[in-house]
């Protein structure tokens, strides 16, 4: 172990401190209090999971070169906007499943869509 | 501010005593109230009050006047739609808006799909919403000529929704590859039909007999009344009953014939399927709105930037739609 306290145990704490917060909350606080908690699990899963790597993986293979993932993304984006990649194009229409399942993964793995593409 | 306002201002308002007003819900610009008023003979006349700061304009809305005839006149042809009981004017000092029916049932979406008295209601539901949408996709434009519904060619609207898109500089693949997808389909309808703009399960007032009533009509606009179809089945209103695409509880095929044979005219299969397609998407560039608040400083919430991250949850919808056909 790199540190006796490491990210995810701070976002643990907090999220439990919030808990224990909840019940003395109404109305709209108790609301954001339960949306903070799932909010900080969304952390603690990207976290874990990295789905930035593996975003940037799939999109460098489908454009064939890499780059910083928010310039793999705006290139696709300028491809698709001027039509010079598509649904055609090999690979990305199973890139771009991959890489939403690995964002849905971390951001809502109850999801139905995600459950029925994940089992 | 919308400004609160008392019974007697309400009870001057549509000539009867009022016994009493709660505040259902309020937002920075409008609120909803609940009414408990009296009719002549002594009964009780439940009713609902909307009100408005003057001039705010719902996003990309019917000015709340024109919302409220809009409902008035399809309560009159016959629609499920509560009877709007007055107009707020200007002289009323309230801001704008209107005064309603309040019907019995349920609103909560996720309430009336999963409990069980509710289970012969949602199994006539499809059968219900299909003909309410032919009837309302019937009515001749003469009806609202002089109502300030948005319109505009498909075409346009698309181009309308992708500058929205780029307004807030985020580049989704997923989101360009679905406008890809839709430029290269959409044909440029004429705007001909009266479209609800927002017609999904969480929409409906829901009682233990069935539909009672179709709500939030501020959205409506002149479009093809396929969207009405096709934004019904989006898998944002399922709540997770998602092998129920129509808004949880129904079929699609049921769907379309129930809208046949109420006369609502043929259902072309891809067409609505390009309107599940644009409806998801739409909901995703909602979902950019909302983180944007918080981004923007808007509106700062840890709500909103939660909302952002759901744009997830579109883009793995719309990828299922592109690598297996529908979702």
């Amino acid at each position: 172990m790199a540190e006796q306290i490491e990210a995810a145990t701070l976002i643990e704490a907090v999220a439990g401190f919030l808990a224990e917060l909840e019940p003395e909350l109404k109305g709209r606080r108790a609301f954001h209090a339960k949306v903070a908690q799932n909010a900080l699990a969304i952390v603690a899963r990207e976290l874990a999971q990295a789905p930035q790597a593996r975003e940037q993986a799939l999109l460098a293979g489908v454009l064939g070169h890499d780059a910083p993932l928010d310039m793999l993304r705006a290139d696709i984006c300028k491809g698709l906007r001027a039509g010079t990649l598509g649904q055609g194009t090999p690979g990305l229409i199973a890139a771009l499943l991959q890489v939403a399942l690995a964002k849905c993964a971390v951001d809502n793995p109850r999801y139905a869509t995600f459950r029925r593409l994940a089992v | 501010m919308a400004i609160t306002p008392t019974p007697e201002q309400v009870a001057a308002l549509i000539g009867a005593p009022v016994a009493g007003i709660e505040a259902l819900s309020g937002g920075a610009s409008s609120a909803t109230y609940a009414v408990d008023a009296l009719r002549p003979d002594g009964t009780a006349w439940p009713l609902i009050l909307q009100c408005a700061a003057t001039g705010s304009v719902p996003e990309g809305g019917l000015p709340r006047r024109d919302q409220a005839l809009l409902q008035q006149r399809m309560h009159e042809a016959g629609l499920p739609v509560a009877e709007v009981v007055r107009v707020l004017e200007p002289a009323d000092g309230l801001g704008e808006g209107y005064v309603m029916a309040r019907l019995p049932g349920e609103a909560l979406a996720p309430r009336w799909l999963k409990l069980p008295e509710y289970a012969a209601a949602r199994d006539g539901l499809t059968a219900q919403v299909g003909a309410v949408l032919a009837q309302l996709h019937a009515q001749p434009l003469a009806l609202v000529a002089d109502l300030k519904l948005p319109t505009g060619s498909t075409a346009e609207a698309l181009g309308k929704m992708f500058a929205n898109y780029r307004r807030f500089g985020v580049d989704s693949p997923v989101f360009d590859l679905a406008f890809a997808w839709l430029k290269e389909r959409v044909a440029d309808r004429p705007a001909d039909t009266i479209v609800h703009g927002d017609f999904r399960s969480g929409n409906f007032l829901i009682s233990t007999a069935g539909l009672e009533a179709v709500l939030d009509w501020e959205l409506a606009h002149l479009g093809d009344g396929h969207e009405d179809l096709g934004w019904l089945c989006c898998n944002a209103w399922r709540f997770g009953l998602w092998d129920r695409p129509v808004g949880g509880f129904g079929q699609r095929e049921a769907l379309y014939a129930a809208y046949e044979a109420a006369g609502g005219g043929p259902v072309d299969r891809e067409r609505v399927r390009l309107w599940e397609v644009w409806g998801t998407l739409k909901w995703g560039i909602a979902c950019l709105q909302l983180g944007d608040d918080h981004v923007s400083g808007r509106l700062k919430s840890v709500e909103r930037a939660a909302i952002g991250r759901r744009v997830s949850e579109v883009e793995l919808d719309l990828m299922h739609i592109f690598a297996k056909g529908d979702v």
